[in-house]
Protein backbone atom coordinates (compact mmCIF):
# COMPACT_ATOMS: atom_id res chain seq x y z
CA UNK A 1 0.00 0.00 0.00
CA UNK A 2 1.60 3.40 -0.42
CA UNK A 3 2.36 5.73 2.18
CA UNK A 4 1.82 8.71 0.19
CA UNK A 5 -1.16 10.60 1.69
CA UNK A 6 -3.37 11.71 -0.07
CA UNK A 7 -3.94 15.42 -0.64
CA UNK A 8 -6.00 16.94 2.36
CA UNK A 9 -7.11 20.37 -0.27
CA UNK A 10 -8.47 18.51 -2.97
CA UNK A 11 -11.80 17.58 -3.97
CA UNK A 12 -13.04 14.28 -1.88
CA UNK A 13 -14.36 13.01 -5.34
CA UNK A 14 -13.98 13.86 -8.79
CA UNK A 15 -15.24 12.55 -11.83
CA UNK A 16 -14.69 13.63 -15.73
CA UNK A 17 -16.46 11.91 -18.00
CA UNK A 18 -17.11 8.97 -16.33
CA UNK A 19 -18.65 6.08 -18.47
CA UNK A 20 -19.41 2.44 -17.22
CA UNK A 21 -21.95 0.23 -18.66
CA UNK A 22 -22.66 -3.19 -17.86
CA UNK A 23 -23.51 -6.15 -19.81
CA UNK A 24 -27.28 -5.65 -19.64
CA UNK A 25 -26.34 -2.22 -21.56
CA UNK A 26 -27.08 0.14 -18.31
CA UNK A 27 -24.88 1.73 -16.07
CA UNK A 28 -23.48 5.24 -16.22
CA UNK A 29 -22.52 7.21 -19.25
CA UNK A 30 -20.74 10.86 -19.28
CA UNK A 31 -20.80 11.62 -15.75
CA UNK A 32 -19.25 14.61 -14.82
CA UNK A 33 -19.10 15.51 -10.73
CA UNK A 34 -17.50 17.03 -7.89
CA UNK A 35 -17.58 16.47 -4.35
CA UNK A 36 -15.80 19.20 -2.11
CA UNK A 37 -13.56 17.90 0.94
CA UNK A 38 -16.01 18.01 3.63
CA UNK A 39 -19.18 18.41 2.05
CA UNK A 40 -22.72 16.04 1.01
CA UNK A 41 -23.31 15.37 -2.82
CA UNK A 42 -26.43 13.10 -2.81
CA UNK A 43 -27.08 11.34 -6.06
CA UNK A 44 -31.02 11.50 -6.10
CA UNK A 45 -32.77 8.85 -8.86
CA UNK A 46 -34.86 6.05 -9.63
CA UNK A 47 -33.30 2.63 -8.87
CA UNK A 48 -31.51 1.90 -12.24
CA UNK A 49 -30.17 5.33 -12.39
CA UNK A 50 -27.07 4.21 -11.83
CA UNK A 51 -26.12 6.02 -8.24
CA UNK A 52 -24.88 2.34 -7.01
CA UNK A 53 -22.77 2.17 -10.01
CA UNK A 54 -21.15 5.51 -9.11
CA UNK A 55 -20.27 4.55 -5.91
CA UNK A 56 -18.50 1.23 -6.80
CA UNK A 57 -16.32 3.22 -8.93
CA UNK A 58 -15.38 5.81 -6.90
CA UNK A 59 -15.22 2.69 -3.93
CA UNK A 60 -12.29 1.32 -6.86
CA UNK A 61 -14.38 -1.92 -6.85
CA UNK A 62 -14.92 -1.47 -10.72
CA UNK A 63 -12.73 -0.42 -13.23
CA UNK A 64 -14.46 3.00 -15.61
CA UNK A 65 -14.47 2.02 -19.12
CA UNK A 66 -13.98 6.17 -20.08
CA UNK A 67 -13.29 8.86 -18.30
CA UNK A 68 -11.70 9.80 -14.97
CA UNK A 69 -12.11 9.12 -11.08
CA UNK A 70 -10.34 10.81 -8.23
CA UNK A 71 -10.57 10.11 -4.94
CA UNK A 72 -9.57 12.49 -2.23
CA UNK A 73 -7.06 14.27 -5.51
CA UNK A 74 -5.55 11.00 -6.75
CA UNK A 75 -6.53 8.06 -9.47
CA UNK A 76 -8.78 6.27 -7.27
CA UNK A 77 -7.20 2.77 -6.53
CA UNK A 78 -7.17 0.03 -3.55
CA UNK A 79 -4.64 1.91 -1.57
CA UNK A 80 -7.24 4.91 -0.73
CA UNK A 81 -9.32 2.20 0.50
CA UNK A 82 -8.39 3.26 4.25
CA UNK A 83 -9.26 6.72 3.82
CA UNK A 84 -12.86 5.73 2.45
CA UNK A 85 -15.88 4.33 4.68
CA UNK A 86 -18.61 2.41 2.76
CA UNK A 87 -22.37 1.32 4.11
CA UNK A 88 -23.80 -1.32 1.91
CA UNK A 89 -27.34 -1.31 0.91
CA UNK A 90 -28.32 -4.59 2.18
CA UNK A 91 -27.27 -5.48 5.71
CA UNK A 92 -23.11 -6.81 5.37
CA UNK A 93 -23.29 -8.13 9.26
CA UNK A 94 -22.66 -11.73 10.66
CA UNK A 95 -25.14 -12.61 12.55
CA UNK A 96 -23.12 -15.03 14.75
CA UNK A 97 -20.74 -12.36 15.74
CA UNK A 98 -21.20 -9.71 18.80
CA UNK A 99 -21.41 -6.07 18.13
CA UNK A 100 -18.20 -5.63 19.66
CA UNK A 101 -16.47 -8.33 17.61
CA UNK A 102 -17.86 -6.59 14.33
CA UNK A 103 -15.93 -3.65 15.01
CA UNK A 104 -12.92 -5.59 16.49
CA UNK A 105 -12.92 -7.42 13.35
CA UNK A 106 -13.25 -4.16 11.24
CA UNK A 107 -10.56 -2.03 13.13
CA UNK A 108 -7.98 -4.85 12.72
CA UNK A 109 -8.53 -5.09 8.78
CA UNK A 110 -8.13 -1.33 8.79
CA UNK A 111 -4.90 -2.02 11.02
CA UNK A 112 -6.09 -0.27 13.99
CA UNK A 113 -3.84 -0.91 17.09
CA UNK A 114 -5.71 -2.68 19.63
CA UNK A 115 -5.77 -0.28 22.45
CA UNK A 116 -6.70 2.88 19.86
CA UNK A 117 -9.40 0.19 18.52
CA UNK A 118 -10.69 -0.49 21.94
CA UNK A 119 -11.10 3.43 22.75
CA UNK A 120 -12.49 4.41 19.58
CA UNK A 121 -15.35 1.13 19.84
CA UNK A 122 -16.49 2.16 23.36
CA UNK A 123 -16.52 6.00 22.19
CA UNK A 124 -18.72 4.90 19.29
CA UNK A 125 -20.75 2.22 20.55
CA UNK A 126 -22.02 5.07 23.50
CA UNK A 127 -22.85 7.87 20.43
CA UNK A 128 -24.69 5.12 18.92
CA UNK A 129 -26.11 4.03 22.45
CA UNK A 130 -24.90 0.27 21.46
CA UNK A 131 -22.42 0.29 24.46
CA UNK A 132 -25.44 -1.86 26.33
CA UNK A 133 -25.65 -3.93 23.54
CA UNK A 134 -21.69 -4.59 22.90
CA UNK A 135 -21.37 -8.02 23.95
CA UNK A 136 -25.13 -9.32 22.54
CA UNK A 137 -24.94 -11.41 18.97
CA UNK A 138 -25.82 -9.02 15.73
CA UNK A 139 -28.81 -11.43 15.52
CA UNK A 140 -30.52 -10.47 18.68
CA UNK A 141 -30.50 -6.54 17.52
CA UNK A 142 -33.20 -4.45 15.82
CA UNK A 143 -33.15 -2.81 12.32
CA UNK A 144 -32.44 0.57 13.33
CA UNK A 145 -29.52 -0.98 15.98
CA UNK A 146 -27.60 -2.92 12.94
CA UNK A 147 -27.85 -0.30 10.83
CA UNK A 148 -26.44 1.78 12.99
CA UNK A 149 -23.90 -1.15 14.00
CA UNK A 150 -23.03 -0.43 10.26
CA UNK A 151 -22.23 2.81 9.76
CA UNK A 152 -20.14 2.41 13.17
CA UNK A 153 -18.18 -0.27 11.58
CA UNK A 154 -18.02 2.45 8.30
CA UNK A 155 -16.67 5.44 10.48
CA UNK A 156 -14.66 3.24 12.28
CA UNK A 157 -11.06 3.72 11.20
CA UNK A 158 -12.12 7.61 10.67
CA UNK A 159 -12.54 7.53 7.02
CA UNK A 160 -11.99 11.12 4.98
CA UNK A 161 -14.79 9.95 2.62
CA UNK A 162 -18.23 7.79 3.55
CA UNK A 163 -19.67 6.32 0.23
CA UNK A 164 -23.16 5.31 1.57
CA UNK A 165 -25.90 3.74 -0.61
CA UNK A 166 -29.21 4.49 0.67
CA UNK A 167 -28.45 4.78 4.07
CA UNK A 168 -31.71 4.67 5.94
CA UNK A 169 -33.67 2.52 3.54
CA UNK A 170 -36.12 0.69 5.66
CA UNK A 171 -35.44 2.43 9.10
CA UNK A 172 -38.62 4.12 10.80
CA UNK A 173 -38.38 7.71 11.27
CA UNK A 174 -36.59 7.56 14.76
CA UNK A 175 -33.70 5.59 13.53
CA UNK A 176 -33.11 7.67 10.60
CA UNK A 177 -33.30 10.75 12.57
CA UNK A 178 -30.45 8.98 14.84
CA UNK A 179 -28.60 7.64 12.10
CA UNK A 180 -28.40 11.24 10.57
CA UNK A 181 -27.33 12.49 13.29
CA UNK A 182 -24.18 10.35 13.34
CA UNK A 183 -23.48 11.00 9.75
CA UNK A 184 -23.51 14.80 10.83
CA UNK A 185 -21.22 13.98 13.06
CA UNK A 186 -18.91 12.43 10.34
CA UNK A 187 -19.16 15.51 8.44
CA UNK A 188 -18.10 17.52 11.21
CA UNK A 189 -15.10 15.93 11.63
CA UNK A 190 -14.60 16.65 8.34
CA UNK A 191 -15.38 13.27 5.78
CA UNK A 192 -17.15 14.60 2.79
CA UNK A 193 -19.97 12.18 2.49
CA UNK A 194 -21.48 11.10 -1.51
CA UNK A 195 -25.04 9.70 -0.57
CA UNK A 196 -27.07 7.68 -3.31
CA UNK A 197 -30.51 7.56 -1.95
CA UNK A 198 -34.19 7.89 -3.87
CA UNK A 199 -35.68 9.75 -0.19
CA UNK A 200 -36.26 12.69 -1.48
CA UNK A 201 -36.36 14.68 2.08
CA UNK A 202 -33.33 13.22 2.83
CA UNK A 203 -31.48 14.29 0.14
CA UNK A 204 -33.24 17.82 0.61
CA UNK A 205 -32.30 18.19 4.08
CA UNK A 206 -29.05 17.04 4.26
CA UNK A 207 -27.18 17.34 1.51
CA UNK A 208 -24.84 20.24 0.31
CA UNK A 209 -25.42 19.16 -3.59
CA UNK A 210 -27.70 16.92 -5.00
CA UNK A 211 -27.37 15.55 -8.48
CA UNK A 212 -30.59 14.19 -10.43
CA UNK A 213 -29.63 10.76 -12.51
CA UNK A 214 -31.78 9.39 -15.16
CA UNK A 215 -30.97 5.96 -17.02
CA UNK A 216 -27.07 7.22 -16.02
CA UNK A 217 -26.86 10.59 -16.95
CA UNK A 218 -26.87 13.69 -14.42
CA UNK A 219 -29.13 15.60 -15.32
CA UNK A 220 -29.15 18.32 -13.15
CA UNK A 221 -27.34 19.22 -10.57
CA UNK A 222 -26.84 22.04 -7.61
CA UNK A 223 -27.83 23.05 -4.10
CA UNK A 224 -31.21 21.45 -3.30
CA UNK A 225 -32.38 25.38 -3.40
CA UNK A 226 -31.29 26.18 -6.56
CA UNK A 227 -32.92 23.44 -8.07
CA UNK A 228 -35.99 24.05 -6.38
CA UNK A 229 -35.71 28.09 -7.65
CA UNK A 230 -38.43 27.95 -10.10
CA UNK A 231 -40.84 25.95 -8.53
CA UNK A 232 -44.29 27.42 -6.93
CA UNK A 233 -45.22 26.64 -3.58
CA UNK A 234 -47.88 23.65 -4.37
CA UNK A 235 -47.57 20.88 -6.56
CA UNK A 236 -50.30 19.09 -8.37
CA UNK A 237 -49.85 15.75 -9.51
CA UNK A 238 -52.64 14.61 -12.02
CA UNK A 239 -53.40 10.78 -13.34
CA UNK A 240 -55.01 12.21 -16.62
CA UNK A 241 -54.06 8.95 -19.32
CA UNK A 242 -56.10 11.14 -21.85
CA UNK A 243 -54.65 14.79 -21.60
CA UNK A 244 -54.51 16.37 -24.85
CA UNK A 245 -50.61 16.74 -26.51
CA UNK A 246 -51.17 20.74 -26.27
CA UNK A 247 -52.02 20.58 -22.33
CA UNK A 248 -48.54 21.30 -20.80
CA UNK A 249 -48.95 24.73 -23.10
CA UNK A 250 -52.04 25.53 -22.29
CA UNK A 251 -51.85 25.27 -18.41
CA UNK A 252 -48.33 26.90 -18.59
CA UNK A 253 -50.05 30.01 -20.29
CA UNK A 254 -52.52 30.18 -17.23
CA UNK A 255 -51.47 32.79 -14.24
CA UNK A 256 -50.08 31.59 -11.33
CA UNK A 257 -48.66 27.96 -12.92
CA UNK A 258 -45.14 27.52 -13.33
CA UNK A 259 -43.37 24.48 -15.35
CA UNK A 260 -46.28 21.90 -16.27
CA UNK A 261 -44.54 18.80 -17.60
CA UNK A 262 -46.68 15.88 -18.71
CA UNK A 263 -45.63 12.35 -18.68
CA UNK A 264 -48.40 10.60 -19.66
CA UNK A 265 -50.38 9.22 -17.81
CA UNK A 266 -49.20 12.11 -15.41
CA UNK A 267 -49.18 15.80 -15.59
CA UNK A 268 -46.95 17.43 -13.07
CA UNK A 269 -47.56 21.28 -11.87
CA UNK A 270 -46.14 23.56 -9.35
CA UNK A 271 -48.78 26.27 -8.74
CA UNK A 272 -49.16 29.36 -6.69
CA UNK A 273 -52.18 28.12 -5.25
CA UNK A 274 -53.42 24.77 -5.67
CA UNK A 275 -56.64 25.39 -4.84
CA UNK A 276 -57.15 28.43 -7.65
CA UNK A 277 -55.54 25.79 -10.12
CA UNK A 278 -57.03 22.49 -9.38
CA UNK A 279 -61.57 23.47 -9.88
CA UNK A 280 -59.86 25.17 -13.35
CA UNK A 281 -58.03 21.75 -14.35
CA UNK A 282 -60.98 19.64 -13.54
CA UNK A 283 -63.21 22.13 -15.53
CA UNK A 284 -61.12 21.68 -18.51
CA UNK A 285 -60.74 17.75 -18.27
CA UNK A 286 -64.37 17.43 -17.97
CA UNK A 287 -64.27 14.60 -15.75
CA UNK A 288 -61.19 12.66 -17.94
CA UNK A 289 -58.73 13.73 -14.58
CA UNK A 290 -58.37 9.97 -12.48
CA UNK A 291 -56.21 10.68 -9.70
CA UNK A 292 -54.53 13.84 -7.86
CA UNK A 293 -52.15 14.48 -5.47
CA UNK A 294 -51.36 18.08 -3.87
CA UNK A 295 -48.58 18.93 -1.78
CA UNK A 296 -45.92 21.15 -0.93
CA UNK A 297 -43.41 21.54 -3.59
CA UNK A 298 -40.15 19.25 -2.72
CA UNK A 299 -37.21 18.22 -4.77
CA UNK A 300 -38.82 15.97 -5.84
CA UNK A 301 -41.14 18.36 -7.99
CA UNK A 302 -37.94 19.88 -8.88
CA UNK A 303 -36.87 16.62 -10.63
CA UNK A 304 -40.07 15.66 -12.47
CA UNK A 305 -39.52 19.37 -13.95
CA UNK A 306 -35.45 18.88 -14.53
CA UNK A 307 -35.93 15.36 -15.61
CA UNK A 308 -39.08 15.08 -17.60
CA UNK A 309 -40.13 11.74 -15.49
CA UNK A 310 -41.14 11.20 -12.38
CA UNK A 311 -38.99 9.79 -9.36
CA UNK A 312 -40.50 7.19 -8.28
CA UNK A 313 -40.45 5.30 -11.96
CA UNK A 314 -38.56 2.69 -10.53
CA UNK A 315 -36.98 0.29 -12.79
CA UNK A 316 -35.55 -2.76 -11.93
CA UNK A 317 -31.71 -2.38 -11.51
CA UNK A 318 -29.47 -4.81 -14.17
CA UNK A 319 -27.84 -7.60 -12.72
CA UNK A 320 -24.18 -6.50 -10.98
CA UNK A 321 -25.45 -2.66 -10.54
CA UNK A 322 -25.35 -2.59 -7.01
CA UNK A 323 -22.62 -1.67 -4.83
CA UNK A 324 -21.90 -4.37 -2.99
CA UNK A 325 -19.77 -6.07 -5.64
CA UNK A 326 -16.05 -5.19 -4.91
CA UNK B 1 -7.94 7.63 13.57
CA UNK B 2 -5.04 5.38 13.46
CA UNK B 3 -5.78 3.54 10.01
CA UNK B 4 -2.70 1.84 9.38
CA UNK B 5 0.70 2.60 7.80
CA UNK B 6 2.37 -0.79 8.18
CA UNK B 7 4.20 -2.39 5.87
CA UNK B 8 2.07 -4.54 3.41
CA UNK B 9 3.32 -8.05 4.65
CA UNK B 10 2.75 -6.82 8.47
CA UNK B 11 -0.54 -5.34 6.96
CA UNK B 12 -1.51 -8.92 5.36
CA UNK B 13 -0.82 -10.80 8.37
CA UNK B 14 -2.97 -8.52 10.53
CA UNK B 15 -5.20 -8.98 8.38
CA UNK B 16 -5.39 -12.80 8.05
CA UNK B 17 -4.65 -12.66 12.11
CA UNK B 18 -7.96 -11.00 12.42
CA UNK B 19 -9.57 -13.36 9.88
CA UNK B 20 -8.11 -16.76 11.70
CA UNK B 21 -8.94 -15.35 14.98
CA UNK B 22 -12.80 -14.35 13.92
CA UNK B 23 -13.22 -17.55 12.35
CA UNK B 24 -11.84 -19.73 14.79
CA UNK B 25 -14.04 -18.12 17.71
CA UNK B 26 -17.48 -18.65 15.06
CA UNK B 27 -15.83 -22.47 15.21
CA UNK B 28 -15.74 -22.77 18.92
CA UNK B 29 -19.32 -21.15 19.84
CA UNK B 30 -20.80 -23.61 17.06
CA UNK B 31 -20.51 -26.45 19.35
CA UNK B 32 -22.60 -28.54 16.91
CA UNK B 33 -19.87 -28.24 14.51
CA UNK B 34 -17.25 -29.16 16.94
CA UNK B 35 -18.74 -32.55 18.13
CA UNK B 36 -19.77 -33.93 15.24
CA UNK B 37 -16.43 -33.42 13.20
CA UNK B 38 -14.75 -35.18 16.44
CA UNK B 39 -17.47 -37.56 17.70
CA UNK B 40 -18.59 -39.36 14.02
CA UNK B 41 -14.43 -40.27 13.40
CA UNK B 42 -14.86 -41.50 17.00
CA UNK B 43 -17.59 -43.42 16.84
CA UNK B 44 -16.56 -45.06 13.57
CA UNK B 45 -12.98 -46.02 15.26
CA UNK B 46 -15.65 -47.94 18.22
CA UNK B 47 -17.70 -49.53 15.94
CA UNK B 48 -16.65 -50.45 13.11
CA UNK B 49 -13.04 -50.85 14.28
CA UNK B 50 -14.27 -53.24 16.98
CA UNK B 51 -16.81 -55.09 14.66
CA UNK B 52 -14.43 -55.41 11.85
CA UNK B 53 -11.40 -56.55 14.23
CA UNK B 54 -13.97 -59.59 16.35
CA UNK B 55 -16.58 -60.27 13.84
CA UNK B 56 -14.58 -60.08 10.48
CA UNK B 57 -11.42 -61.60 11.89
CA UNK B 58 -8.93 -59.81 9.13
CA UNK B 59 -5.99 -61.35 7.81
CA UNK B 60 -3.96 -58.91 5.59
CA UNK B 61 -0.52 -58.74 5.86
CA UNK B 62 -0.88 -55.06 6.62
CA UNK B 63 -2.94 -55.40 9.74
CA UNK B 64 -1.00 -56.31 12.66
CA UNK B 65 -2.38 -59.24 14.20
CA UNK B 66 -5.75 -58.64 12.84
CA UNK B 67 -6.53 -55.31 15.09
CA UNK B 68 -8.29 -53.60 12.86
CA UNK B 69 -9.04 -50.73 14.91
CA UNK B 70 -5.27 -49.60 15.13
CA UNK B 71 -5.20 -49.75 11.69
CA UNK B 72 -7.93 -47.67 10.93
CA UNK B 73 -6.82 -45.05 13.70
CA UNK B 74 -4.92 -43.16 11.11
CA UNK B 75 -7.43 -43.09 8.54
CA UNK B 76 -9.87 -41.49 11.73
CA UNK B 77 -7.38 -38.77 11.68
CA UNK B 78 -7.36 -38.06 8.29
CA UNK B 79 -11.27 -38.30 8.23
CA UNK B 80 -11.80 -35.90 10.93
CA UNK B 81 -9.31 -33.26 9.01
CA UNK B 82 -11.81 -33.46 6.33
CA UNK B 83 -14.54 -33.54 8.08
CA UNK B 84 -12.93 -30.04 9.68
CA UNK B 85 -11.96 -28.53 6.54
CA UNK B 86 -15.09 -28.91 4.47
CA UNK B 87 -17.19 -27.74 7.81
CA UNK B 88 -14.82 -24.48 7.66
CA UNK B 89 -14.69 -23.95 4.28
CA UNK B 90 -18.37 -23.36 4.25
CA UNK B 91 -17.73 -20.34 6.59
CA UNK B 92 -16.98 -18.85 2.84
CA UNK B 93 -20.41 -19.90 2.13
CA UNK B 94 -21.81 -18.15 4.96
CA UNK B 95 -19.85 -14.90 4.46
CA UNK B 96 -21.32 -14.50 1.08
CA UNK B 97 -24.68 -14.96 2.09
CA UNK B 98 -25.09 -12.62 4.55
CA UNK B 99 -23.14 -9.50 3.15
CA UNK B 100 -19.72 -10.17 5.21
CA UNK B 101 -17.74 -10.83 2.28
CA UNK B 102 -18.43 -7.61 0.63
CA UNK B 103 -17.15 -5.64 3.58
CA UNK B 104 -13.93 -7.68 3.90
CA UNK B 105 -13.27 -7.20 0.31
CA UNK B 106 -14.15 -3.54 0.91
CA UNK B 107 -10.94 -3.05 3.12
CA UNK B 108 -7.24 -1.94 2.11
CA UNK B 109 -6.69 -5.47 1.54
CA UNK B 110 -6.39 -7.39 -1.74
CA UNK B 111 -8.90 -10.22 -2.04
CA UNK B 112 -6.04 -12.66 -2.40
CA UNK B 113 -5.05 -11.80 1.22
CA UNK B 114 -8.77 -12.08 2.89
CA UNK B 115 -9.09 -15.16 1.33
CA UNK B 116 -5.78 -16.85 2.50
CA UNK B 117 -6.89 -15.27 5.82
CA UNK B 118 -10.02 -17.18 5.71
CA UNK B 119 -8.27 -20.51 4.20
CA UNK B 120 -5.68 -20.03 7.22
CA UNK B 121 -8.58 -20.24 10.01
CA UNK B 122 -9.93 -23.69 8.24
CA UNK B 123 -6.22 -25.37 7.72
CA UNK B 124 -5.81 -24.41 11.70
CA UNK B 125 -9.06 -26.06 12.72
CA UNK B 126 -8.94 -28.77 10.88
CA UNK B 127 -5.57 -29.45 11.96
CA UNK B 128 -5.94 -29.07 15.55
CA UNK B 129 -9.21 -30.89 15.45
CA UNK B 130 -7.38 -34.12 13.46
CA UNK B 131 -4.79 -33.63 16.31
CA UNK B 132 -6.86 -34.46 19.15
CA UNK B 133 -8.14 -37.15 17.46
CA UNK B 134 -5.00 -38.06 17.25
CA UNK B 135 -4.62 -37.53 21.29
CA UNK B 136 -7.55 -40.03 22.15
CA UNK B 137 -6.46 -42.63 19.93
CA UNK B 138 -2.84 -42.54 21.83
CA UNK B 139 -4.92 -42.47 24.78
CA UNK B 140 -7.46 -45.39 23.95
CA UNK B 141 -5.72 -48.59 25.55
CA UNK B 142 -6.89 -50.94 23.03
CA UNK B 143 -4.97 -48.85 20.17
CA UNK B 144 -1.10 -49.63 19.30
CA UNK B 145 0.70 -47.21 17.72
CA UNK B 146 3.67 -49.03 16.57
CA UNK B 147 6.18 -44.95 15.43
CA UNK B 148 8.31 -47.01 13.57
CA UNK B 149 10.36 -43.87 13.82
CA UNK B 150 9.88 -42.82 16.91
CA UNK B 151 7.36 -40.88 18.83
CA UNK B 152 8.62 -37.63 18.24
CA UNK B 153 9.57 -38.42 14.35
CA UNK B 154 6.41 -39.83 14.08
CA UNK B 155 4.57 -37.01 15.31
CA UNK B 156 5.93 -34.59 13.38
CA UNK B 157 5.15 -36.73 10.20
CA UNK B 158 1.39 -36.90 11.59
CA UNK B 159 1.38 -32.91 11.55
CA UNK B 160 3.32 -32.09 9.24
CA UNK B 161 0.68 -34.74 6.66
CA UNK B 162 -2.54 -33.63 8.64
CA UNK B 163 -1.26 -29.92 7.93
CA UNK B 164 -0.79 -30.89 4.69
CA UNK B 165 -3.70 -32.66 3.76
CA UNK B 166 -5.68 -29.52 5.71
CA UNK B 167 -3.84 -26.68 2.60
CA UNK B 168 -4.98 -29.43 0.36
CA UNK B 169 -8.50 -29.89 1.61
CA UNK B 170 -8.84 -25.90 1.61
CA UNK B 171 -7.50 -25.22 -1.86
CA UNK B 172 -9.98 -27.65 -3.27
CA UNK B 173 -12.62 -26.08 -0.85
CA UNK B 174 -11.14 -22.63 -2.80
CA UNK B 175 -11.58 -24.12 -5.93
CA UNK B 176 -14.97 -25.77 -5.54
CA UNK B 177 -15.98 -22.49 -4.46
CA UNK B 178 -15.30 -20.81 -7.84
CA UNK B 179 -17.88 -22.84 -9.67
CA UNK B 180 -20.49 -23.58 -7.04
CA UNK B 181 -22.76 -20.64 -5.48
CA UNK B 182 -24.92 -22.07 -2.95
CA UNK B 183 -23.61 -24.17 0.26
CA UNK B 184 -25.89 -26.76 -0.43
CA UNK B 185 -24.20 -27.73 -3.54
CA UNK B 186 -21.05 -26.90 -2.14
CA UNK B 187 -21.84 -29.43 0.55
CA UNK B 188 -23.07 -32.07 -2.11
CA UNK B 189 -19.97 -31.66 -4.36
CA UNK B 190 -17.34 -32.46 -1.37
CA UNK B 191 -19.34 -35.20 -0.48
CA UNK B 192 -19.73 -36.46 -4.00
CA UNK B 193 -16.15 -36.20 -4.59
CA UNK B 194 -14.66 -36.61 -1.03
CA UNK B 195 -16.26 -39.56 0.33
CA UNK B 196 -15.72 -41.74 -2.29
CA UNK B 197 -12.34 -40.85 -2.63
CA UNK B 198 -11.75 -41.50 1.16
CA UNK B 199 -13.12 -45.00 0.79
CA UNK B 200 -10.48 -45.79 -1.56
CA UNK B 201 -7.47 -44.39 0.56
CA UNK B 202 -6.83 -46.77 2.10
CA UNK B 203 -7.86 -45.62 5.09
CA UNK B 204 -10.11 -48.66 5.73
CA UNK B 205 -8.83 -51.24 3.95
CA UNK B 206 -5.24 -51.89 2.57
CA UNK B 207 -4.69 -51.30 -0.87
CA UNK B 208 -2.04 -53.69 -1.77
CA UNK B 209 -4.30 -56.46 -1.75
CA UNK B 210 -7.00 -55.05 -3.88
CA UNK B 211 -8.01 -56.02 -7.74
CA UNK B 212 -5.10 -53.88 -10.10
CA UNK B 213 -7.92 -51.55 -11.51
CA UNK B 214 -8.89 -50.34 -7.99
CA UNK B 215 -5.46 -50.15 -6.75
CA UNK B 216 -4.51 -48.38 -9.51
CA UNK B 217 -7.05 -45.65 -9.03
CA UNK B 218 -6.42 -45.65 -5.02
CA UNK B 219 -2.87 -44.59 -6.57
CA UNK B 220 -4.34 -41.52 -8.56
CA UNK B 221 -6.49 -40.64 -5.79
CA UNK B 222 -4.88 -38.17 -3.74
CA UNK B 223 -6.17 -38.89 -0.63
CA UNK B 224 -4.22 -42.08 -0.47
CA UNK B 225 -1.02 -40.77 0.28
CA UNK B 226 -1.96 -38.20 3.56
CA UNK B 227 -3.37 -41.25 4.81
CA UNK B 228 -0.56 -43.38 3.64
CA UNK B 229 1.70 -41.22 5.16
CA UNK B 230 -0.40 -41.17 8.49
CA UNK B 231 -0.81 -44.77 8.54
CA UNK B 232 3.34 -45.29 7.85
CA UNK B 233 4.45 -42.76 10.44
CA UNK B 234 1.62 -43.94 13.46
CA UNK B 235 0.70 -47.22 12.92
CA UNK B 236 3.00 -49.57 10.76
CA UNK B 237 5.91 -51.51 12.28
CA UNK B 238 7.50 -50.89 8.55
CA UNK B 239 7.13 -49.92 5.23
CA UNK B 240 6.31 -53.09 3.61
CA UNK B 241 2.79 -52.71 1.62
CA UNK B 242 3.13 -48.68 2.07
CA UNK B 243 4.09 -46.05 -0.10
CA UNK B 244 6.45 -44.63 2.44
CA UNK B 245 6.74 -41.16 3.78
CA UNK B 246 9.32 -39.98 0.61
CA UNK B 247 6.54 -41.15 -1.92
CA UNK B 248 3.70 -39.52 0.46
CA UNK B 249 5.57 -36.32 1.30
CA UNK B 250 6.42 -35.79 -2.57
CA UNK B 251 3.12 -36.01 -3.69
CA UNK B 252 1.05 -34.72 -0.98
CA UNK B 253 3.06 -31.36 -0.64
CA UNK B 254 2.92 -31.16 -4.19
CA UNK B 255 -0.41 -30.95 -4.54
CA UNK B 256 -0.90 -29.24 -1.02
CA UNK B 257 1.17 -26.55 -2.57
CA UNK B 258 -0.66 -26.83 -6.27
CA UNK B 259 -4.40 -26.78 -5.34
CA UNK B 260 -3.83 -24.43 -2.26
CA UNK B 261 -2.09 -21.44 -5.35
CA UNK B 262 -4.68 -22.24 -7.69
CA UNK B 263 -7.60 -22.52 -5.77
CA UNK B 264 -6.40 -19.14 -4.03
CA UNK B 265 -6.13 -17.35 -7.10
CA UNK B 266 -9.21 -18.48 -8.73
CA UNK B 267 -11.49 -17.64 -6.09
CA UNK B 268 -9.72 -14.23 -5.55
CA UNK B 269 -10.51 -13.72 -9.35
CA UNK B 270 -13.95 -14.66 -8.99
CA UNK B 271 -14.55 -13.07 -5.51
Amino acid sequence: MTQIPPSSNAAAVALSDLTYLHPGGRGVEDVTLMLPAGAVLGLLGPNGSGKSTILSLVAGFRAPQQGQVRVLGEPVGRHLRRHLGVLFQESCLDPLMTVRETLWLHGRLFGTGRGALRRRSDELLALAGLAERADDPVETLSGGMKRRLELLRAVLHGPRLLLLDEPSLGLDPNSKATLWEMLLQVRAQGAALLVATNDVAEAERYCDTVAFLRDGRVIAAGAPADLKRNLRRDSVRVEWPSAPSHIAATLAGWEGVGRVTCAPPLLHATVDSASTFVPQLFRIANGAVQGIRIRESTLEDAYFQLVGTPLDSDAPAPVGEELGSP
Amino acid sequence: MTAFAAAPITAAAIACGALLQRDLRAFLRSRSQLYSSVLLPLMLLAILGTGVSDGLNPASAIIRDGDYVSYLAPGMIALTALFSSTFSSASFYRDRENGMLRTLLASPHSAHTILLGKALAAVVIGTAQALIILAVAVLIPGIDLAWQYGWLGGLAMVVAGILALNVMLSGFALLIATRIRTMQGFHLVMNLVLFPLFFLSGAFFPLDELPEWLRILGLINPLTYPVDLLQTAAYAANTDGFLGPAIDFAVLGGLALALFTVGLRRSARAA
